[in-house]
């Protein structure tokens, strides 16, 4: 006896559907969790990243300033720092610019004085106060009044500076928090993990 | 029994398999991504901004050995083999170019201030450093920050977030185009950066001079001994009111941190110190501590330094005709004020008697000495004359034969200068009488006898003094006499 097998008249038993079934759903799930594993994976790493970027420019912004700054002095609990710079630029509402607005923006010549601490160095009769702060989720940076968010993050961000005035140089050292995304419970450590620290002297207060 | 298959009946495991690589592959390849473009930003761009600022404070060392050969070498300063160019006394380095990275630097340095008591220069240090920009050509996502303009060549607009810090010059150098290239605002131009991209920064350094008498009471580079058990050293500050020996021990008084200043300097591990010094010492490996010595300053064991010989100035005017030695009592009065830089000189061979030298009219009146023996006569400061006092051989005085009538040691100044044989050199002050003027004797065995009251400084090769001396180092006198090294005063960075 000859059997001929027709292709359209093929099937599959229950049997087999339940078990391609039970393998896909299987492999589906596995394929949907690694999915949304990976998508918080990288929504992690992402915010870790942009986070970390903005800890280096919290950092790289203070340094700028502390390294020549004249006077650096941070609050108690180590989160304002207050910096008062020279005006080396003149800037709108300066008593120059106000006789000549075409100065706005033009460098200052030095002066020199003899005070009863001795000679020195002038931009001008004023100086200019930065202050950083933090308000809210936002790391500020406030020179003269005006405001610029130099850093914005839902990761709380936590700048602590703390400023050691020595016998013969005065030295700013600041480390940047954030708490990341992913935790495994013990928050402290995560947080300390992220530390991005850095030291600058003051540039205008080295002596000899 | 044949039993036909058909191929294209087979089930679609294959397409599953590649469609789930494929967006599996799609959210690696937007971590990737996302993640290089953050490395870049927060390495390569960060290093790069701070390699530029690197390249500014090389280029400043540059130019600060520069200056501080105008002190020690002037003839080497700013030479055109080392690169530089001179156009009056302002001075342009070229381009030079260092590290694996490529930074380049380059400054301008001229003297912007004169000092008016000294004479002494001050000089300005502009210093650029560039670095190229590492890593991959491409902007930051501050998409976190408001929005604004970015990378508009006018840097004054400039944006947010690591833009407004870091000013990258992707194509174009922002600050040329805003504020030209000097940055004073004139020749803007759009240029187009090379090799692009690059950042760059710009700092500005004072350059101050020091004099010979800055900061320190005593300083002798050979022995020292002294001064007697119950004498002290302190200071104070002749611009700020006359001296009140009361200050030193108390605290609360405005005038307490000028009067801790009476610091001693022994380039030497031996040294016998006694007394109080109201300031810091200095030894050369010495072993002093606290618990032997009244020292209310600092101590440092390890503090070397070197002291050059000295020769007369070259700026000096041609002396008066007369008179050209002090054989009998003698009265001057110049014929000119003068100046710090050009005072009325007076060449002498010889000066064993009494010399006054009176003010010119009501004017402060600058005067030179150039004695080329040795000086054992006695001179007469009258208030308003400033002296400088340059001494070929030894001298032999009391300290009652120094009258300064002014007040200030800083106007009766007194310079020793170096033997080129190498012969010995000495400087006896002996009682009576008190001293109130300044003595750079940097090859001179000095030696003190008696308890005089000293309001000055000395600088010398060896020291001896057992008296019970009040020594008070007036701080003014660190503006005075001429300039042996420079200091960095002040420092500020161009951030536009």
């Amino acid at each position: 006896m000859k059997l001929t097998h027709n292709s359209h008249q093929s099937g599959f038993t229950l049997a087999e559907i339940l078990t391609a079934m039970a393998i896909a759903v299987v492999i589906f799930a596995a394929i949907i969790t690694a999915s949304l594993a990976m998508q918080k994976s990288f929504n992690a790493v992402d915010h870790y990243f942009a986070t970390h970027i903005q800890q280096v420019r919290i950092i790289d912004y203070l340094n700028r300033d502390v390294k020549r700054a004249l006077i650096c002095t941070t609050s108690v609990n180590q989160q304002t720092v207050t910096l008062t710079i020279p005006k080396y630029i003149i800037q709108s509402g300066d008593a120059e610019a106000v006789s000549n607005p075409s100065l706005v923006g033009a460098m200052r010549s030095p002066t020199i004085s003899t005070t009863t601490s001795g000679v020195q160095v002038n931009y001008g009769t004023a100086t200019s106060t930065v202050v950083y702060s933090i308000n809210g989720a936002s790391i500020l940076r406030t020179e003269d009044g005006v405001v610029t968010t130099i850093a914005s993050s839902t990761d709380q961000l936590v700048p602590s500076t703390i400023d050691t005035d020595l016998a013969n140089t005065e030295k700013t050292t600041m480390a940047v928090t954030f708490h990341p995304i992913f935790t495994s419970g013990n928050v402290a450590d995560e947080r300390t993990g992220t530390t991005v620290f850095s030291l600058a002297y003051l540039r205008n207060k080295r002596r000899g | 029994m044949k039993v036909s298959f058909i191929q294209n009946e087979r089930g679609n495991v294959l397409l599953c398999a590649v469609c789930t690589i494929f967006v599996v592959s799609l959210i690696a390849a937007n971590v990737l991504l996302n993640c290089t473009a953050r490395y870049n930003q927060a390495s390569n761009q960060v290093r790069s901004w701070n390699e530029a600022l690197y390249a500014a404070e090389s280029g400043a060392d540059i130019a600060y050995n520069e200056v501080r050969k105008i002190a020690s070498n002037p003839a080497s300063a700013f030479g055109a083999s080392n690169g530089w160019a001179t156009s009056g006394t302002t001075y342009t380095s070229g381009t030079t170019t260092f590290g694996t990275n490529g930074l380049r630097t380059s400054q301008t340095v001229d003297l912007f201030y004169s000092d008016p008591a000294s004479g002494n220069a001050w000089y300005r240090i502009r210093s650029k450093g560039i670095s190229p920009l590492q890593g991959l050509k491409r902007t930051g996502m501050d998409d976190r920050l408001s929005n604004g303009n970015r990378f508009a060549a006018n840097g004054a607009t400039r944006g947010d977030g690591d833009t407004l810090l870091r000013k990258i010059d992707f194509k174009y150098d922002h600050f040329t185009a805003t504020y030209g290239p000097t940055g004073d605002g004139t020749n803007k131009a759009i240029v187009a950066v090379s090799p692009a991209p690059q950042l760059s920064r710009r700092i500005e350094l004072i350059a101050a001079p020091v004099g010979p008498f800055d900061d320190v009471a005593i300083k002798v580079t050979g022995n020292f001994y002294g001064l007697g058990s119950a004498a002290y050293i302190d200071s104070y500050r002749s611009s700020a009111g006359p001296y009140d020996p009361s200050v030193k021990t108390n605290p609360s008084d405005p005038r307490y941190a000028d009067s801790q200043s009476g610091s001693v300097q022994i380039d030497n591990a031996t040294a016998t110190v006694m007394g109080d010094i109201y300031g810091n010492l200095y030894t050369n490996g010495g072993t002093t501590t606290k618990k032997t010595l009244n020292v209310h300053g600092t101590i440092d064991n390890n503090v070397p330094f070197t002291l050059d010989s000295f020769s007369i100035p070259t700026y000096l005017p041609a002396p008066q005709a007369s008179p050209t030695n002090i054989n009998a009592n003698t009265i001057v009065t110049p014929p000119a004020a003068g100046t710090a830089r050009a005072p009325t000189v007076y060449l002498l061979s010889s000066f064993t008697k009494q010399l006054t030298i009176n003010q010119n009219g009501s004017s402060q009146t600058y005067v030179a000495i150039h004695l080329t023996s040795d000086f054992t006569g006695a001179i007469d400061v009258k208030p308003g004359v400033h002296v400088q006092f340059f001494i070929n051989g030894n001298v032999d005085v009391k300290a009652g034969d120094i009258v300064n009538e002014t007040g200030y040691a800083g106007n009766m100044q007194f310079y020793s200068i170096s033997p080129t044989d190498g012969s010995s050199q000495h400087i006896n002050i002996n009682s009576p009488g008190n001293l109130v003027a300044t003595f750079y004797a940097p090859s001179a065995d000095f030696t003190m006898n008696g308890n005089p009251d000293v309001t000055g400084a000395i600088i010398a090769k060896s020291f001896y003094g057992n008296g019970n001396t009040s020594w008070h180092y007036d701080r003014s006198l660190d503006s005075l006499g001429d300039v042996t090294d420079y200091r960095i005063a002040s420092y500020v960075e161009d951030i536009r």
